[in-house]
């Protein structure tokens, strides 16, 4: 679905921001790319959807490579939400919004409106289609730009901090959609700084360092190994933590934890 | 600290170019002083002296260090008008001293007026280029603060040299958010101008919320509350720069008065 | 603790809003106090902290009914330097918290104390510490506008440190920093002065329980918990409009499971967890 040969990138000559980047990813997974501010996360997510183009190497999404198809045809393929929804928002109501991208793909009339309303509900807002996206909270704003990407339905994800400032509710509606997509077969990357979320949300962990893949791993590999954690300086997940401390097997969500600790209890140790 | 501090922040979407000239040096009110008087020079001196003037202008230029990028500008803006000028005044009006030149009509006294405006621009344009590429503006400001000249106005002076490159990449993020939604910006040029208002109405809509923002950073921040603001690292003045001063000022206003004067 | 800033039964609506976001409000904040301001997306948590930092009321923006004052005068009896040298307020979003004035990072500093026409060794000074304070000195000729996210968030708390204000109201101080440059702010911040009042608003609790050692949640328009970190992050409202940290979910499985006694209140961060359960950090 995504494959990222060897890839290298760099804003001034000579000095890469990446470099020999090279993964792969398939329908389905939930990928997360951590590690500093700076690290290169940004760049990345930017080669992935066509914006930027590799100096060496290539991308190739759902077997078209971004170096010979134009960004707005790849919009088809791979899905991106920024994290600073404010600077898509143009339309004065919430439905045109979500509408826009659809319309591009030549979707109309009833289809339109069933998948209109379809992304409402899934992103929280059924009644809200008239009103302006920017008289709603910045939360919500940032739902509906991942429901205005939604509305494409493109085989692929991006979402760049997508869980930053959401209260109980708006994050619940972000992890059911990011499962929804999952079940469905999408691919979805994430670009994040909470780890709680990754450990909770991802399969599989990306960790970039001063321009390299410092590590690829399956998120509970990936957080018990502390090289890896320090090396791209994100913190080890609090419950994951715990589980280990009471030598349990590495529990990634509190339900996990609870399970662990309960077999243990009655399995009498 | 002291050093670390005086020096000044190189932004690429300013002409000043760092150097240690005696324009350079100069208290930025004198170099403006001088602006001003090479401007109204400009206006009131035939081609000669206007052509003299430019020369002596790319000179200095050059001696400050400075040469090579204000002649780029001069040159890039120049070239076109020179052109438009020839083309206009040489051989479309049509004048009394119309003559046959191959297969088009050309006007002697045409191509002379187009020369005298052509060289006028010039001047002027070399006047400000040697200004902005010797005065930092956060110089000019500090000078401007130091003499008590409203603090709303330095701020009309700053805030678009310092926020034209925040404004244009934002327009870069909203380009590139749009295009992965799947909007086509290398369609046909119909295609492109119905693409402008969603990268248009962000922008504005962007705009105005920041300056919203802003009013309140700078009320929390204590803009003018206060009828004068200290100036930290300013300027070095003289009492001979002052007398400098006055004289190019009185100079610039008799240059500009006194013809006027005459013809009455 | 003197009573510093309070709130009396603040009543505000935005123009064209169907219902006041800000619903007869009251609190009491105190002299040196370290207040964390919890809230859901919507609730009116940057509205509630323009109020506490004087930017409000402005021209239309009024209240319908109650006031916020600090040391007993209602934030509209001062004059603009006085409430700038009070009390500091840095918003969400970094780029916009610069004053557009300053072509360097020293300058973005110096900018406030120089409007406040202190003497320029006074000025230098200031500009100094703060720097020292958020670890910018190496960047100090650098143009703001050019800094990243992260930085950007530092030079606008120095360029409020620099006011020496005496309440600093940061809203949603650590939403742009990787987990290191969070812990980093967070130590600094720990280190400020023990006299300022710091208040944070927050919507993720696990970076606000590091910053504070009390807690308000506000919910429909109003205070409606306040208390300890314990009280406050176990209140039912809060984990229905907050949810819970990671480890009081755990903690909550292990009592619904019945091996946590119900009347014990539950850990909430990893530390007080170690130490109920009596456990060793697992590795070093």
């Amino acid at each position: 679905m995504l494959a990222v040969e060897n890839v290298t990138f760099a804003y001034v000559e000579g000095s890469p921001v990446l470099s020999g980047i090279d993964f792969s990813a398939s329908k389905g997974e939930v990928v997360a790319i951590v590690g500093r501010n700076g690290a290169g996360k940004s760049t990345l997510l930017r080669l992935l959807n066509g914006l930027y183009q590799p100096a060496e190497g290539r991308v190739v999404v759902d077997g078209l490579s971004t170096s010979d198809t134009p960004v707005h045809e790849l919009a088809q393929h791979i899905g991106t939400v920024f994290q600073a929804p404010e600077q898509q928002i143009f339309n004065a109501t919430i439905r045109g919004e979500i509408a826009f991208g659809p319309k591009q793909q030549g979707l109309s009339g009833e289809a339109l409106d069933k998948r209109i309303a379809e992304v409402l509900q899934r992103i929280g807002l059924p009644d809200s289609g008239d009103e302006h996206p920017l008289d709603i909270d910045a939360s919500a704003r940032r739902l509906v730009a991942v429901g205005s990407v939604l509305a494409m339905q493109p085989p692929i994800l991006l979402l760049d901090e997508p869980q930053r400032g959401l209260d109980k509710a708006a994050m619940q509606r972000l992890e059911t959609i990011i499962a929804e997509e999952k079940a469905r077969g999408t691919l979805v990357l994430l670009v994040c700084h909470d780890m709680d979320f990754v450990a909770r949300r991802a399969d599989r962990v990306l960790a970039l360092a001063r321009g390299v893949l410092s590590a690829d791993k399956l998120t509970a590999e990936f957080f018990t190994d502390t090289a890896l954690t320090e090396a791209a300086g994100v913190e080890t997940p609090d419950v994951l933590s715990l589980s280990l401390d009471l030598g349990l097997p590495p529990c990634l969500t509190p339900t996990a934890f609870t399970q662990a600790y309960m077999t243990r209890r009655v399995g009498g140790t | 600290m002291a050093s670390l501090t005086k020096k000044k922040s190189d932004k690429p979407s300013l002409l000043y170019t760092a150097g240690e000239s005696f324009l350079h040096r100069a208290n930025p009110l004198t170099s403006l002083c001088l602006l001003l008087w090479m401007l109204s020079a400009a206006i009131v001196l035939p081609t000669e002296g206007t052509a003299t003037l430019t020369l002596a202008a790319i000179a200095v230029a050059l001696v400050t260090g400075v040469g090579k990028k204000a002649l780029k500008r001069l040159l890039i803006t120049m070239v076109p008008i020179g052109i438009a000028l020839t083309v206009v005044h040489g051989l479309l009006i049509d004048r009394q001293d119309f003559a046959a030149l191959g297969p088009v009509q050309i006007s002697a006294s045409g191509l002379d007026y187009g020369l005298r405006v052509f060289m006028r621009v010039a001047c002027m344009l070399m006047a400000t280029l040697l200004f902005v590429t010797t005065t930092h503006p956060a110089d000019m400001l500090k000078a401007l603060d130091q003499r008590g000249v409203p603090a709303g106005i330095g701020y009309l002076i700053a805030s678009p040299l310092l926020l034209i490159e925040p404004f244009t990449e934002r327009a870069r993020g909203i380009r590139d958010a749009q295009r992965v939604r799947g909007l086509n910006l290398t369609g046909s040029w119909k295609a492109r101008a119905a693409a402008l208002p969603v990268l248009l109405v962000p922008l504005i809509t962007l705009a105005l919320s920041d300056l919203d923002h802003r009013a309140s950073v700078l009320s929390g921040r204590a803009f003018r509350a206060k009828p004068h603001r200290t100036v930290i690292n300013a300027p070095p003045d003289s009492t001979l720069q002052i007398w400098v001063r006055r004289l190019l000022l009185l100079l610039a206003v008799l240059q500009l008065g006194l013809p006027l004067l005459w013809r009455l | 603790m003197a009573p510093l800033i309070e709130v009396h039964d603040l009543r505000f609506r935005y123009p064209l809003a169907k219902a006041p976001i800000l619903d007869g409000l009251s609190l009491v904040i105190g002299e040196g106090e370290r207040v964390a301001i919890l809230a859901p997306n919507a609730a009116g948590k940057t509205t509630l902290a323009r109020w506490l930092a004087g930017h409000l009321p402005d021209g239309a923006l009024k209240a319908e009914s109650g006031f916020v004052a600090m040391e007993g005068r209602n934030w509209s009896e001062w004059d603009v330097a006085e409430r700038a040298a009070a009390i500091q307020f840095v918003g969400q979003v970094p780029s916009q918290q610069l004053s557009g004035c300053a072509f360097t990072v020293y300058e973005e500093i110096a900018f406030g104390p120089c409007n406040l026409a202190l003497p320029e060794a006074e000025v230098r000074r200031r500009v100094d510490e703060a720097m020292v304070v958020c670890n910018l000195a190496h960047l100090a000729n650098r143009d703001p506008f050019t800094l990243s996210g992260g930085e950007q968030q530092r030079l606008s708390i120095a360029a409020a440190l620099a006011m020496h204000p005496r309440v600093l109201v940061l809203d949603e101080p650590t939403s742009n920093l990787d987990p290191e440059s969070r812990d980093d702010l967070i130590a600094q911040i720990d280190k400020l002065p023990g006299g300022l009042t710091i208040i944070v608003l927050e919507v993720a609790l696990r970076p606000s329980l590091a910053l504070a050692n009390r807690f308000l949640l506000l919910d429909g328009g109003r205070i409606v918990a306040d208390g300890t970190a314990g009280e406050v992050l176990n209140d039912p409202r809060c984990i229905e409009a907050l949810g819970m940290t990671s480890i009081a979910a755990a903690m909550a499985g292990l009592r619904d499971a019945g091996a946590w006694p119900g009347d014990k209140a539950l850990p909430l961060t990893l530390a007080e967890a170690r130490a109920s359960l009596g456990v060793q950090h697992a590795r070093g």
